[in-house]
């Protein structure tokens, strides 16, 4: 494929788009928040006492590990288990920011600039609300991710960013989903759930269109071994996600000995692997769908 | 802890699983393990990991540059044998 061809795909992809970042937009517009007066923050926690996470999805769930805590030791791992939830989320989103600001108003991305404002000023809002759980009840847990730079064509780099976020997005809604409508959790924690579903919902649709349209425009005029290294990339990046949510960090500060080899028995068993293995099927299945991943990230599982 | 041949095993064993293009007998000490594209900065974040299981100790990422996993010898060098002082 020529240059020229690769750039009218291209062009033409993003502008496929329009209608869906208009309507995008709009509901933005409409559900406009003040994330500083959008909820009333609790004095106090009480995490031994109150579930801030719901037990099935945690990472020890079906383990040895579970099965040797008592119940306030469970409720305590829930309660550390959503702060390291809600850290991930602000980690991830600041590379979401950074990737989404250096993109605005970018000569062939013109027509989508209207609704990465919204994206980004969305984003934002979503950190100052993880944040603000985690700064006033416990603190921000630290990230193992790395931002070393690596350079790709702008293309290949454009599908991995829009493409990782699509990623991330997809498996943080499943536990926001299943989250928001568990009526043992706290209302805080429910609140702060639900609110991110209903706008991630929006980022979600936008992803999905986005990643296929540069996929089908893109991959066409890329080698073999571009296409194989997006692939590689994108499968270790979901062993990377998954990783961080087996955090020894908060084994240490439930409690735990060894927190370490905790996590590593946790990330291989049985159940855990099923865990991973149903909350990454949506997202799978619409990559492989659309022909980005050709085979299951088997580390991941 | 650990000894340095246990934690080389291991470190090897991981770089293996994972740059699948790389032949045992191909990785020494000093293969360039992100120059040459074995492993990739995706794969850091479990590596740390890794690391930390090892020395039973946590790795402040603030602290890091690209150069510290540069081969086996320098992850060894600047990983292991901190926590061995």
């Amino acid at each position: 494929m020529s240059p020229q061809t690769h750039t009218a795909r291209l062009r033409d992809a993003i502008a496929s788009m329009t209608e869906t970042t208009e309507r995008l937009s709009r509901l933005s517009q409409r559900s406009y928040q003040n994330p500083y007066t959008a909820v009333e923050w609790p004095d106090a926690v009480d995490p031994e006492g109150q579930w801030f996470g719901s037990p099935e999805l945690l990472s020890l769930y079906g383990t040895p590990s579970w099965d040797g805590l008592d119940e306030p030791a469970r409720r305590r791992l829930a309660f550390f288990e959503a702060v390291n939830f809600y850290s991930l989320n602000i980690h991830g989103e600041k590379s979401l920011m950074e990737g989404l600001a250096s993109r605005l108003y970018r000569k062939d991305l013109l027509e989508v600039s209207d609704y990465l404002h919204h994206f980004l000023d969305e984003e934002n809002k979503h950190s100052i609300y993880f944040g603000g759980f985690c700064t006033r009840y416990h603190h921000v847990y630290r990230s193992r991710q790395l931002p070393f730079a690596e350079t790709r064509p702008r293309d290949v780099e454009d599908l991995l960013f829009f493409v990782k976020t699509m990623v991330f997005e997809e498996i943080v809604d499943v536990y926001n989903r299943e989250q928001a409508r568990d009526g043992r959790l706290e209302p805080i924690a429910r609140f702060i759930n639900h609110n991110h579903h209903v706008e991630e919902s929006r980022h979600l649709v936008f992803g999905r269109r986005l990643v296929a349209a540069l996929w089908e425009a893109c991959a066409p005029g890329w080698d073999a071994a571009t296409r194989e290294d997006v692939r590689e990339h994108l499968s270790q990046f979901l062993v990377a996600s998954w990783r961080e949510y087996y955090n020894p960090d908060v084994y240490a500060d439930a409690g735990l000995a060894d927190p370490w080899e905790v996590a590593e028995a946790a990330w291989a068993a049985p159940a855990q692997r099923e865990h991973r293995r149903r909350v990454s099927a949506k997202v799978l299945t619409f990559l492989t769908g659309i022909g980005l991943l050709d085979k299951e990230p088997v580390d991941a599982f | 802890m650990r000894s340095d041949e246990e934690v080389l095993a291991e470190l090897r064993g991981w770089v293996l699983g994972k740059a699948r293009d790389l032949d045992e007998t191909a990785l020494t000490g000093r293969t360039p393990l992100f120059e040459e594209r074995h492993l990739r900065s995706v794969h850091l974040p479990e590596l740390l990991l890794l690391l930390e299981r090892l020395t039973g100790a946590p790795i402040d990422v603030e602290d890091l540059r690209p150069g510290d996993f540069r081969d086996l010898d320098t992850i060894m060098a600047r990983f292991h044998a901190r926590e061995r002082a």
